[in-house]
């Protein structure tokens, strides 16, 4: 296990991002093209890891972990309407681990869903994590704190509409448009905490992530 | 395009789109504190002086808008409930008591006498309802 550890860190640390001194993730592709990764996350970086439906053992130690920490983040500011960490961490970890990060929103949903029991907001849940992933990784290569800021503002702005969908197929447009006018004073205090939360966190956290990955390389 | 342009135009966006939102939420959002349906409540006491109340409601129920009153401050009632629904005892402190004196406090319905208990007289927008201290003949 420790032979593949140090397989997987070392070929991580060969991908070190210009013009950063720090280390992200590779990609799972391993092309790097500019000396930047590109591809999917880290799944060629552990051929030699046991496979489990494409995950390598690792791979499902470190998606364990990102879920302990988003249901942390999620539940540590539960007393505080849509003011959450979740968008946060889920843009972190997708900067750093790829598209596997949409596991980890899966997996988050899972227990949510297990917590709360199943309604209509867990459909919304199926697209709307995945998609801020997406949405992340088509943007991986930005490195402002500003720009991911302003995404994650305007992530929590649109969360209400994006959540609207499933009432367009049970009641039509107009549901969907009154429930989301509905929640509009909430998506504005989503949008403004989503971005002072990720203006104020995004460079520790992503120092920290850096830091673990790096003293973990060795 | 220079990085602080970029961040100012990023931010000027997101504040465009936020006072847009609440654009919206203004004009189609709910407007919880106006109900769809107008009223007034007169309530006439025992040495006949009045006290008004009027204002919009959403309450199905003559007692919904006297809840709604209680909520505001300057109302007040008390009553029990009986086989004919809620029996109102009491308004804005001035107790009826019938077994004593034959008084009771009766409900008209747009100048005519109420044919339900206050639980269960319906509100149509435009009703005018009135609370009068009266004492059997």
């Amino acid at each position: 296990m420790e032979m593949i550890l140090n397989l997987s860190m070392k070929k991580r640390s060969k991908h070190q991002i210009p013009g950063n001194d720090e280390y992200r993730a590779d990609d799972s592709s391993m092309t790097v093209a500019n000396g930047r990764p590109s591809g999917l996350a880290g799944v060629s970086s552990r051929k030699s890891c046991r496979n489990f439906g494409g995950f390598s053992i690792l791979d499902i130690a470190e998606l364990g972990m990102m879920t302990a920490l988003l249901e942390a983040g999620k539940h540590a500011l539960d007393f505080l309407p849509n003011v959450e960490l979740v968008a946060l961490l889920l843009i972190i970890f997708t900067l750093h681990f790829g598209l596997k990060t949409i596991a980890v929103a899966l997996a988050f949903t899972a227990i949510e869903t297990a917590f709360f029991g199943f309604q209509t907001w867990v459909i919304m849940y199926l697209y709307i994590w995945p998609a801020l992933v997406i949405i992340v990784w088509l943007n991986r290569r930005k490195t402002s704190v500003w720009f991911f800021s302003i995404l994650s503002g305007l992530y929590g702005l649109f969360f209400g509409a994006f959540c609207s969908i499933p009432y367009l197929f049970i009641g039509g447009i107009n549901m969907a448009f009154t429930w989301w006018v509905a929640g509009i004073p909430y998506d504005i205090v989503h949008c403004i905490a989503n971005f002072a939360l990720c203006l104020a966190l995004f460079k520790p956290l992503n120092h920290a992530m850096n830091y673990i990955l790096k003293i973990t390389s060795r | 395009m220079k990085k602080s342009t970029r961040v100012l135009s990023g931010i000027a966006l997101m504040a465009a789109m936020i006072a847009l939102f609440a654009l919206v939420y203004s004009k189609f959002g709910p407007k919880s504190d106006e109900g769809s349906k107008t009223y007034t409540l007169e309530v006439v006491d025992d040495t006949g002086s009045t006290a008004s109340y009027s204002g919009r409601t959403d309450a199905e129920s003559l007692s919904g808008i006297m809840d709604e009153l209680v909520a505001e401050g300057n109302f007040t009632y008390d009553g029990s409930d009986s086989e004919y629904g809620l029996f109102i005892s009491t308004v804005n402190g001035i107790t009826a008591d019938y077994d004593n004196d034959g008084a009771y406090w009766s409900i008209m319905v747009n100048g005519e006498y109420g044919q339900y208990g206050a639980d269960s007289q319906p509100v149509s927008d435009g009703d005018d309802f009135e609370l009068v201290y009266e004492k059997a003949q």
